[in-house]
């Protein structure tokens, strides 16, 4: 036994993760519930004729409108059963495979903070966060401990840190630093909420929140995994992303790093939480409680660490993937998602899509609302891999009309950060014969110093 | 049991926390309760002296034009269907500078581009419910035979001769005459209904208006710019030119000229000049502050210049290619006349302007739904 895996195997007490437990839980279930009451499963799921899903995921297709109903329901019940922790070990796993294939039917609604859900799922399902305060324990009394190997916890810590610390270097460029791009942008549209408000016209405002932004990202794990800087970090984390979630429409990501990053808190202050809890519910003081380690043969956390070892390299890799393509990242979106990239860009397009019939030559234009709904067309616009998809999308319809072979080309403009619309892809370029590949380079998509602005 | 009851109360204690903090949030979305309260100079000018006027304007013109029907319908002649025409002509246009504020009271009673402009006209509904099958003038599957396409229809289908004969001689005179007056009669409340929404005095959406600032889904400003952009990109692009040009067909014979909008009327290029002519007035804001100024604002660039004069000069080359099309639009259609697609090119510059750098400069999604971003 080395002292490196001592580290990770010694015991801590096990509050840390029901507390996580019972907050993501909780959130996890309001987001669900949140998402079939907006009406997002009929809009996303339902209504649109077409999908995107993501590369080699092709085969997924949605239920019909029950069976997404239903999905959502079992996932809002999963969560609210991990929160809970009433058949955890099912509950856990049946929320992880139900989010991950609602996420993987279409990358029009890909946000980074479905990846955090994505991932933090995973990460419960390997841990026993059910053990202590939970219905199942209650259940079965024999279930409960409150002594945990360590790594169950540190896993959370290095996965947010990981988090955070890209976030912050994705925010190190020059359109975000120099040009305090997009914020210059999206501040003064709320230079009208009260208090805040009238300072956000200011280009001065735009600049410190830019900056501010990338070393809260960059400094705030650190902050939080240090002792002595733990509580007022916590409170810069809460000041940081309510104020996100005043500004900016970004659903329940601020949320979800609220209560993913109480994990970070000590094991006494979430043992006080929780035995305050008690105390305030039962309205007696609190037995003290047997120590009891929850034992895993030390092969298994062996092979455990080796699994978790190289998913945390993926995870390490994953975001600087784009170093491998040419051009500029937000602009060629080559190896932007899954890198935890927040915020950076202010990116809006127009596409006039195409389709020939080479046998007559006639050349037509395709009415985009005919297939998409207005999201998907959205999100199609300044995508490159979705547009692809689309042109396949539209040859094999055209095909089924009886057009052989047909040519999709698109005409498509696209303006980032503020840097005025000029041509995105090679309108020349026939799409429906471009293929998609796992990481290979778009060479079709015009570098973004193009001088093309005008139709 | 106690800790069911414990750790429920936890979890709910979170759930209500985050829907309280989520509502405060989604009810802008919703544009019930404004999230702020600061005055926006745009918004209170735009709804004083833009969009509240032309309710105002096109309320009378259709109350004149319902008023032109009960004397036509009383004494079909030439002399009361020029009169009726001349009053259609006018609440058309009145329409044009209101088609783009479809939401809030616009979107609730349904005067809306589909019910009231849907263009070409059912004439074959039309001519059914003339002859007598039972109608309900503003049910939803009568769409494509109500509004002022439908007006169009009767009143000017193939010459003033055939369109008194239709209300005078022909075997279903008399449904004609009921449908032409259940026609404006519909078009006068429910612009009536709209104005009456927008001001003050009545139901005062205008109030709702200026104090859901910001950028959100639900915001003012945000419905106004998406119903705008949409009215150009997808009713003037697409309907007005794009498929009577035939850009969207695949088939052999494309050209569409009947599909122009005011077919009957020839009041096609008056009618695309009244709709651009409106979306200026609506951009610049008129004399006062408009959306040009928030565009100005952000100091956004277009190709080496100023955003906002790009799409002002666009706007003004856009107007002049209107005003040299052929007259009226189908004709000059059958006619292959290159003044048409040298028009539908700025009309295409106009619509990546203001749907991509507009927009984007003033951090508004188009989406028509709203969403979570990241």
């Amino acid at each position: 036994m080395t002292m490196g895996t001592n580290y990770f195997t010694r015991y801590r007490h096990i509050a840390p993760l029901a507390v996580l437990r019972i907050a993501f839980g909780a959130v996890l279930f309001f987001s669900s519930i949140r998402f079939i009451a907006h009406g997002w499963v009929r809009d996303f799921y339902i209504r649109p004729a077409f999908h995107f899903p993501f590369f080699g995921f092709e085969w997924l297709s949605p239920f019909n409108a029950a069976g997404m109903y239903t999905l959502y329901t079992i996932m809002a019940v999963a969560a609210l059963f991990i929160c809970i922790g009433f058949f955890y070990r099912i509950a856990a796993p049946v929320f992880f495979l139900c989010f991950c294939y609602a996420e993987l039917l279409d990358k029009t609604y890909y946000l980074n903070h479905y990846y955090l859900v994505t991932i933090c799922s995973f990460l419960l399902m390997l841990v026993p966060a059910h053990r202590y305060c939970s219905v199942d324990t209650w259940r079965k009394p024999s279930l409960k401990v409150t002594q945990v190997p360590s790594w169950t916890i540190l896993v959370f810590k290095y996965q947010l840190t990981l988090i955070y610390c890209c976030a912050g270097l994705s925010k190190l460029t020059w359109d975000w630093l120099f040009r305090a791009m997009p914020l210059r942008i999206w501040l003064p549209a709320n230079a009208s909420i009260p208090l805040i408000g009238p300072l956000l016209r200011h280009e001065w405002v735009a600049y410190l929140f830019s900056w501010c932004g990338a070393l809260f990202d960059l400094s705030i794990a650190f902050l939080l995994l240090n002792k002595t800087t733990r509580r007022p970090a916590y409170l810069l984390v809460i000041v940081f992303h309510i104020l996100t979630a005043v500004l900016f429409q970004i659903g329940m990501f601020p949320y979800l790093m609220m209560s993913a990053t109480l994990i970070f808190f000590s094991e006494g202050f979430h043992r006080q939480v929780l035995q305050k809890a008690r105390t305030f519910v039962m309205h007696q003081p609190v037995r003290t409680e047997m120590e009891q380690r929850l034992y895993i043969p030390l092969r298994r956390q062996q092979r455990i660490f080796v699994l978790l070892g190289i998913y945390f390299l993926l995870q390490l890799v994953t975001p600087f993937r784009f170093m491998l393509y040419p051009g500029r990242l937000l602009w060629t979106e080559e190896g932007y998602r899954f890198s935890w990239r927040v915020m950076l860009m202010e990116k809006s397009g127009v596409a006039f899509f195409y389709v020939k019939n080479p046998a007559t030559g006639r050349k037509f234009e395709v009415n985009n609302a005919e297939f998409l709904t207005g999201y998907q067309e959205r999100m199609m616009e300044t995508q490159p891999d979705m547009m692809l998809q689309y042109a396949h999308i539209l040859a094999q319809q055209y095909r089924k009309q009886g057009i052989v072979n047909p040519e999709v080309t698109v005409e498509s403009y696209v303006t980032l950060n503020g840097n005025g619309s000029r041509l995105y892809i090679d309108s020349t370029v026939n799409l429906a014969l471009e293929k998609e590949t796992w990481f290979g380079h778009k060479a079709w998509i015009l570098p973004l110093n193009n001088q093309s602005t005008r139709p | 049991m106690k800790r069911i009851v414990l750790l429920l109360s936890a979890g709910f204690t979170v759930l209500f926390l985050s829907i309280s903090f989520s509502c405060s949030k989604s009810n802008s979305g919703g544009g019930d309760t404004p999230k702020a309260t600061g005055p926006d100079s745009t918004l209170i000018n735009l709804g004083t002296n833009i969009i509240i006027p032309s309710y105002q304007k096109l309320a009378s013109s259709a109350s004149a034009l319902d008023a032109a029907v009960i004397a036509f319908n009383a004494l079909p002649s030439s002399t009361s269907l020029a009169s009726v025409q001349a009053a259609f002509k006018d609440a058309y246009k009145s329409w044009e500078a209101c088609s783009g504020f479809e939401f809030g009271p616009a979107s609730d009673l349904s005067l809306t581009t589909h019910f009231t402009n849907s263009f070409p006209t059912d004439t074959t509904i039309i001519k059914a419910n003339i002859a007598g099958t039972p109608y309900v003038i503003d049910a939803l599957a009568n769409y494509p035979a109500q509004g002022f396409p439908a007006m169009d229809f009767l009143l000017f289908a193939n010459g003033n001769d055939a369109s008194l004969a239709r209300f005078n001689t022909d075997a279903n005179a008399v449904g004609a005459h009921l449908y032409l007056a259940a026609l404006s009669a519909s078009l006068k409340t429910k612009t009536a209904a709209v104005s009456a929404a927008w001001a003050v005095s009545g139901g005062n959406y205008y109030t709702k208006f200026i104090n859901a600032t910001g950028v959100d889904a639900g915001s003012s400003l945000s419905q106004l710019v998406n119903s705008y952009v949409l009215d150009f990109d997808v009713n003037l692009q697409n309907y007005k030119i794009g498929i009577p040009i035939g850009l969207y067909g695949p088939s052999v014979l494309p050209k569409a000229p009947t599909k122009v909008e005011g077919y009957y009327s020839g009041l096609s290029v008056q009618l695309l000049l009244a709709q651009v002519q409106s979306m200026q007035n609506i951009y610049l804001g008129g004399s006062g502050p408009g959306i040009d100024d928030k565009v100005a604002a952000t100091k956004a660039l277009y190709n080496g210049g100023s955003l906002d004069l790009a799409i002002q000069n666009e706007m003004t080359t856009l107007l002049a290619k209107i005003q040299a099309l052929p007259d009226p639009l189908s004709t000059g259609i059958q006619n292959n006349s290159t003044a048409i697609t040298d028009c539908y090119t700025e009309v295409r510059k106009l619509t990546v302007l203001l749907k991509a750098d507009m927009t984007s400069a003033l951090g508004i999604k188009i989406s028509f739904a709203d969403d979570d971003g990241d």
